[in-house]
């Protein structure tokens, strides 16, 4: 069998992160990071809290310079906010003055596009997932789950090459997380995006993701990288979890969580 | 409990409670009328000043220095308190002396004024104007600290210049606080309209008082205060007019 290669979107070599370098106060984040993000695909990273996960996610929107090592993306290393990577945080944070048309094309409007066409795409996209009919309404007025989804469409109507999910879900009752988490996969896919997802939830890792990179304490580095396999065709959240496979992938992912826990605590 | 729609009854019933109380307690000669007044007199007076003009003499001028200082100093104000956001720099240089002008009591600085705008009205709209550019300055400034620095994250992540984030995000993420500033404002001019009347003038609500008082003639002071809480009534409604509009 010729083994093909795989398209890498995105890469992270030797990436350490040291706060207040040299001082009393030094903060060893992560040291020497390594991993490759394939084209169209969903890497979920997972970790114990404060192994800094959000920080490396600063590092790689290029919103913060690592100690050492770089990020590339398409090849090229990161230096500064391009905007190259679409930011999908937990809060939603749309703007209250501004109405849902308004708010998916604010990236647009940042980069300069034509009003007309900024809103001809935010209306395509508006139309497609769902939420025809709420163009001119206040986020005020919307469901968690809608608002979250206005900011996907903000993050989607950019075309960013890669979409970082930083716990996008995790403000979100149990069934609108489940569906969101359907929906924002099939997307990713329809639309060939490649996507690192940061989460606390094993399940959700497990169910999004086409692997599962596992960080270890701080100073954290690479554990283990587990490709997910659930043989379930689709993505039906319920589906998914109901797989027998979905409890393997789990108990392992667990029991190399906790093994960090239980050897620090 | 008593039902809401009560409540203005009771409001009423208070009010006419106390003037009652007042009007006998002068009547009968408990308390004097050259000190404390005496609402059957201030109703009189007001009444006498009102189909004179003299009252709408001294209400307008009051009214013209506390609007164009509350104009100048709310917008000057606001303006420099949104621009500190672009360059924390300059803000960290300037604050301990925004702290320091905002502790001196303004009206410590009425010799200067004096000196630099003279008697006329131009010195009651630049006290105005001094009170609430202090305040606008400091609060929207605050204002601006206090939008979510995620919603500036997400902006650079977008790759988006801090001009770019101060005009799409910080001003109008700070705007809640300028109509908050707005209404207090009114409030800062017209007290510094009427102090700088205090001082010296020879037309205004302030001189008014100021000069029924040093007559005690206090029934026309009363009216002059009465004037000074319907003005700011007026003031405060219109503003709440202006900050409906602005509503999300």
């Amino acid at each position: 069998m010729v083994k093909i290669r795989k398209e890498v979107v995105l890469e992270a070599r030797d990436v350490s992160m040291t706060f207040n370098q040299g001082t009393e106060r030094e903060v060893n984040v992560f040291r020497g990071i390594n991993f490759e993000l394939h084209a169209g695909e969903i890497l979920a990273i997972i970790g114990p809290s404060g192994c800094g996960k959000s920080t490396l996610f600063n590092i790689i929107a290029g919103l913060l310079a690592p100690t050492a090592g770089a990020v590339h993306v398409d090849g090229e290393v990161v230096d500064g906010a391009r905007g190259h990577v679409g930011y999908m945080l937990q809060k939603d944070l749309l703007l209250p003055w501004r109405t849902v048309m308004e708010n998916v094309t604010l990236g647009l409007e940042v980069r300069g596009t034509d009003p007309a066409l900024a809103k001809e795409r935010a209306a395509g996209l508006i139309r497609s997932y769902g939420l025809a009919g709420f163009e001119e309404a206040k986020p005020s007025s919307l469901s968690g789950g809608m608002r979250q989804r206005v900011a996907f469409m903000r993050t989607l109507a950019l075309d960013p090459k890669v979409i970082l999910l930083d716990e996008p879900f995790s403000a979100l009752d149990f069934q609108t997380r489940l569906v969101l988490q359907g929906d924002v996969k099939r997307i990713i896919r329809d639309r060939n995006k490649s996507a690192i997802l940061v989460t606390h939830d094993i399940g959700e890792a497990i169910a999004m993701a086409d692997r599962v990179l596992v960080l270890s304490h701080r100073p954290s580095t690479v554990k283990s990288i587990y490709p997910i396999d659930l043989g379930v065709e689709g993505d039906d959240p319920i589906a998914l979890r109901r797989s027998s496979k979905f409890n393997e992938h789990f108990d392992v992912i667990w029991s190399d969580l906790d093994i960090q826990v239980s050897a620090t605590a | 409990m008593a039902s809401k729609a009560r409540i203005p009854i009771y409001q009423t019933l208070l009010i006419a409670g106390i003037l009652i109380v007042w009007e006998v307690l002068v009547r009968t000669g408990v308390a004097p009328v050259y000190l404390y007044g005496q609402p059957s007199g201030i109703l009189q007076k007001l009444i006498a000043l009102t189909a004179s003009g003299e009252l709408f003499t001294h209400a307008g001028a009051t009214a013209f220095e506390a609007i164009l200082g509350f104009v100048v100093g709310t917008t000057l104000g606001s303006v420099t308190g949104l621009a500190l956001w672009l360059s924390e720099t300059v803000a960290r240089i300037l604050r301990p002396i925004i702290v320091a002008i905002n502790g001196v009591p303004k009206i410590a600085l009425a010799p200067l004024v004096v000196v630099w705008f003279g008697v006329d009205i131009g010195a009651k709209v630049a006290i105005a104007a001094s009170l609430t550019f202090i305040v606008a300055l400091i609060s929207v400034y605050q204002g601006t600290q206090e939008v979510d620095p995620d919603l500036v994250k997400l902006m650079r992540s977008l790759g988006a210049r801090r001009l770019t984030i101060w005009r799409k995000v910080i001003v109008p993420g700070a705007s809640p606080w300028i109509l908050a500033t707005m209404r207090l404002n009114i409030g800062f001019a017209m007290i510094g309209a009427v102090v700088g009347e205090y001082i010296s003038a020879k037309v205004g609500l302030g001189y008014f008082i100021y000069n029924a008082g040093a007559l005690y003639d206090l029934n026309s002071v009363f009216v002059g205060i009465f004037c000074l809480m319907v003005m700011a009534l007026v003031l405060d409604f219109l503003l709440v007019k202006v900050e409906a509009r602005f509503k999300w």
